[in-house]
């Protein structure tokens, strides 16, 4: 999310002072961006994550230009019945992380706060609230959310419609995995899609669904597939690109461009050494601005990130011919539903996949329902035998992690990974920590 | 016994079975198991109810899936108590048939698990002749003749309540959680569902999808009563969103207050309560006459803080005669007979030719001599008024809080918000970080006037922004550059406070950091307004006291 300092600066004033006189100054610092990735794609990263970021770039920034072209969800809202109405699905976790291009979240979140918004609420929520009520951003027609995985979903779009006048659909997701579950939940789609159809004045083609859903499940194979090559060799990365790779599995999924990026970076990977480094698989959201965490882990040949629990939080295939059914089960299924023990299990079931050396749990200000079970999980992880390191911070607002606090606890936990291998001294670690990589390198790998 | 927490537990169909069901009241002084178990920013509710499961004998405890704290509760139990009956009762948020039609199945499902668990049987005839026995329980108790205050928002305990009743106001109702009484509905053909039509049909929890309802009903409520206390729970944000909506339509006193559930809060949640009650009865109050007859009276007010505690003593005509301000020690009472003595002295008076003693502040209760006490804000309300009477907003900010406060013209407290349990932006938090940068807390403000470079302090919590100066000051950063930055960390929150209370001019400034250059500048710069300081910014509330002390003598 990198745009000319000056003019990120520019922005943020403009809309601090005037917030709702700077949208088109905004827009158009996303569209430039977009151009930016396309034209000058960001050094020291592999293709496959440079063409991922020109997808993500393209996709927001298009959007928001048509306001006619996209409603709001949450990430788990079925961009699959959207797509069926040539309709994207802008996440307000996503659109925030692309407000804090411009960084924009501590004067949104303070909005909110100080409109009463409680100051402990997840801040993925606090700055689309404050983004949306202090009329910085432009609202759409209309607007789906799931109640997985947080209590801020329909709290936050409920607020929203009273305040802003964007009605939306509300898919109540049971806590429990069996038939009765799948029905009341299929039931709903069907009742959002009838009334797709209404709001839109389009028709409904069921076959377009099927083979929405055909593409995913091709997606999550050739993904999981990709996953096992990137625990394998070194593909340069940052967290950021990790963060688009879950927006692209939860917005773009279904979409032959996103299948494509996959079969590419496949194919792709080949062209590079094999790792030998430590394999990280995080769990749960990635803080893309944070210092500490960006020196470890961007483009860095001693730890790689080999994948994320959020990016593949549903993991089986889905049965095309009840393709309603099909959606609710993935939902219902997903490792952020139900208890606990369910995503430890399917936490654990990646790690059997892909042997990581190591888990970390990044705990988001304000998330209970994720930070409330990462002791079980270490439990859980413990018995398997893998080391596991629980950072406490926030994905979107600085002020909430502390970098001396991570920093400490993040080279105490890789000094321990490290006392496990022969033959690494500290001084090492510390000169690689930045993860330069050689020119002969970067030619191969651009 | 069998223990529940939410409103949508089908409590009846256990009695029925003849289990005693108890609703978990969590009343606890810490979260010792809660900090082992659970991650900490976790709703103070759940954590409370985890320390009193774990320290009581419950066969069981029946939860529902109400929110994201307490799911994560349902998995620390079930780890915690294997052969305990813990279950979680996945609850629909949609009252509509498909939602009633799930929650009888998954009630059915929950009773069959809890007859294999407790070899009892659950026979649907006697439920039903069970449900019909039940009185609906009563709503609404306004009554005339009396303050009536209503409770809105996450569930409160009785400590709300208790501190109402003490002081004389009635609670007319309670709409949070568990305060209504229990909805039956008896459909004797179709035992269950009408049930679960019933349960799911009581008045919305902000996790249905149908809480829009609650508007209505709210406007409605609310018309009968003279204010209303919005409960939030700490790290319970559900509630906090309706607030903020409520607060820009419902044409009503609205105090918002947050509890965490635990007794150690104890103090402030009485302040705010207090506060609040005085604002609403303050045009009623009539004044006592109790004057003595020789000529001159003189009054005095008294406002025990947590860094200095001062007293001023005015005469009739409102004309201050002798004001001394003493440093709090460690108790309270001994800060108070000090402060007492030297002013006495001061004005040159004996103790019994003070007529009427009103006390404040935090420590006002433990004054011996006082005749009466009130909170700090009506009084730092009223002396501000009495101090510049065009000031429409006052910052307080103290040793251990902050706090804004709106008048009205006649000086009367119209609103005001309080810092929450933490030191961040309070007085305390510039004592640490002028120790940390060792100068004195008078040199901090001096220092920063002179700032060159500007640095900024990102942390919110005061203990990491001092590890923040700590690491400035290893990265060689100069002292009046930091000190310049912490004082705009001040300013950052105070102008939260300040804008959720209402930005209307003029300002004026009160409490010890008011005297400190450096804060003040960076206020004025946030707020772009200028602030008013009299000249001993620290006896504002003292002097307030002492006009309160008067209007009692009917001066």
């Amino acid at each position: 999310m990198w745009i000319a300092d000056k003019y990120i600066d520019h922005v943020k004033e403009e809309t601090t002072a005037h917030p709702g006189k700077s949208w088109d100054q905004m827009l158009l610092g996303f569209k430039l961006n977009k151009l930016r990735t396309k034209l000058l794609p960001k050094k020291g990263i592999s293709k496959g994550y440079q063409k991922l970021e020109t997808m993500m770039m393209t996709f927001v920034a298009d959007s928001l230009a048509r306001p006619e072209s996209y409603v709001w969800g949450n990430i788990f809202s079925p961009c699959e019945i959207m797509e069926c109405f040539g309709l994207n699905t802008l996440s307000i976790e996503c659109l925030s992380c692309y407000f804090s291009g411009y960084h924009l979240e501590d004067f949104f979140i303070d909005y909110a706060q100080n409109t009463g918004i409680a100051p402990t609420l997840c801040s993925y929520h606090k700055t689309f609230v404050g983004a949306i009520d202090s009329g910085s951003v432009p609202v759409p027609q209309y607007a789906v959310t799931t109640s997985l995985s947080c209590d801020g979903n329909l709290n936050t779009f409920r607020y929203l419609e009273k305040k802003k006048g964007v009605p939306f659909t509300f898919l109540d997701v049971p806590y429990r995995d069996d038939e009765a579950s799948v029905d009341y939940l299929a039931e709903q789609l069907k009742e959002f899609t009838a009334e797709l159809e209404r709001r839109f004045g389009k028709s409904f083609d069921e076959e377009k669904l099927k083979n929405v859903i055909r593409i995913e499940n091709e997606t999550r194979k050739e993904l999981m597939h990709f996953f096992k090559l990137q625990s394998e060799r070194y593909y340069p990365g940052e967290l950021i690109s990790h963060l688009y790779m879950m927006m692209g599995m939860h917005l773009l999924i279904g979409k032959q461009e996103f299948l494509d990026l996959i079969r590419f970076m496949i194919k792709d990977i080949e062209n590079y050494p094999k790792f030998d480094g430590k394999k990280i698989l995080w769990v749960h959201l990635l803080p893309f601005y944070q210092e500490t965490l960006q020196s470890y882990f961007n483009s860095n040949r001693k730890y790689q990130i080999i994948a994320s629990d959020i990016i593949i939080d549903s993991m089986e295939e889905m049965d095309e011919t009840k393709p309603f059914h099909a959606l609710a089960k993935k939902i219902i299924r997903n490792l952020y539903n139900g208890s606990y023990s369910h995503r430890a299990d399917m936490v654990g079931k990646l790690a059997d996949t892909l042997h990581p050396d190591a888990v970390i749990q990044f705990c988001h200000w304000g998330c209970k329902q994720s930070s409330g079970g990462s002791l079980l999980l270490k439990e859980k992880l413990n018995e398997m035998d893998i080391p596991m390191l629980i950072l406490d911070g926030d994905g979107i607002d600085r002020r909430n992690s502390h970098d001396g606090q991570i920093k400490t606890r993040l080279e105490a936990f890789l000094e321990m990974l490290e006392n496990g291998s022969p033959a690494e001294t500290d001084e090492d670690a510390g000169k690689n920590s930045r993860g330069q990589i050689t020119e002969e390198e970067q030619e191969r790998a651009c | 016994m069998l223990g529940y927490i939410c409103k949508y537990a089908p409590v009846e169909v256990f009695e029925s079975m003849g289990v005693q069901m108890e609703r978990i009241e969590p009343d606890v002084t810490n979260f010792n198991q809660a900090e082992i178990r659970m991650h900490p920013n976790i709703c103070s509710f759940a954590k409370g109810v985890l320390e009193e499961v774990m320290s009581s004998d419950y066969e069981g405890v029946i939860l529902t899936t109400c929110c994201d704290s307490i799911r994560r509760l349902y998995d620390v139990l079930r780890e915690e108590f294997p052969d305990k009956f813990i279950y979680m009762l996945d609850t629909p948020r949609i009252t509509k048939d498909a939602g009633i039609t799930l929650y009888e199945q998954r009630i059915r499902t929950m009773i069959e698990e809890f007859e294999k668990f407790s070899g009892k049987t659950f026979d649907e005839e006697k439920f039903c002749a069970y449900l019909k026995e039940k009185e609906e329980a009563r709503q609404y108790d306004v009554k005339d003749n009396a303050l009536n205050i209503g409770i809105i928002g996450a569930r409160a305990n009785e400590s709300i309540k208790k501190i109402l009743a003490e002081n004389g106001a009635n609670v007319a109702f309670d709409l949070t959680c568990t305060g209504l009484g229990r909805k039956i509905l008896v459909d004797e053909k179709d035992v269950l569902t009408g049930y679960a039509r019933g349960l799911l049909s009581q008045f919305p929890c902000m996790r249905m999808e149908q809480a829009a309802g609650r508007d209505e009903l709210i406007r409605r409520s609310a018309g009968s009563v003279d204010g209303i206390i919005y409960h939030t729970v700490q790290f319970c944000d559900n509630y906090a969103y309706e607030y903020a909506w409520l607060k820009e339509w419902l044409d009503r006193p609205l105090l918002l207050l947050e509890t965490d559930y635990t007794r150690q809060s104890g103090g402030q949640v009485r302040t705010r309560i207090e506060a609040f009650l005085e604002s609403l009865t303050a045009e009623r109050k009539k004044p006592e006459r109790k004057r003595k007859e020789d000529g001159t009276m003189y009054v005095m007010g008294i406002d025990s803080g947590s860094t200095s505690t001062n007293a001023v003593i005015m005469d009739q005509d409102r004309k201050i005669k002798a004001f001394s301000v003493v440093r709090t020690g460690a108790k309270s009472g001994v800060s108070a007979d000090k402060v007492l003595h030297e002013v006495l002295e001061k004005a040159g008076l004996k103790r019994e030719d003070i007529s009427w003693i009103v006390s404040t502040g935090y420590g006002r209760v433990s004054i011996e001599f006082a005749d009466e006490n009130v909170t700090e804000i009506s009084c730092h309300g009223k002396g501000a008024h009495y101090f510049n009477p065009k000031i429409r907003t006052i910052l307080d900010i103290g040793g251990q809080d902050s706090k804004a406060i709106r008048l009205s013209e006649s000086g009367e407290v119209k609103d005001f918000v309080m810092n929450d349990k933490c030191a961040a932006g309070t007085g305390r938090f510039l004592e640490m970080i002028a120790r940390t940068l060792e100068v004195s807390l008078d040199e901090l403000g001096a220092i920063a006037l002179t700032s060159k470079e500007k640095i900024e302090i990102t942390s919110m919590c005061s203990v990491f922004a001092e590890s923040e100066v700590i690491s400035l000051i290893a990265n060689n950063k100069e002292k009046a550059d930091i000190a310049d930055g912490v004082c705009h960390a001040i300013a950052n929150k105070a102008s939260g406070l300040l804008r959720r209370v209402g930005m209307e001019p003029e300002f004026m400034m009160t409490g010890g950091v008011a005297k400190n250059p450096g804060v003040v500048r960076a206020v004025e710069e946030k707020i772009g307004s200028k602030l008013y300081i009299c000249e001993e910014p620290e006896i504002v509330g003292a002097a307030g006291a002492a006009i309160y002390a008067l209007e009692k003598m009917g001066a």
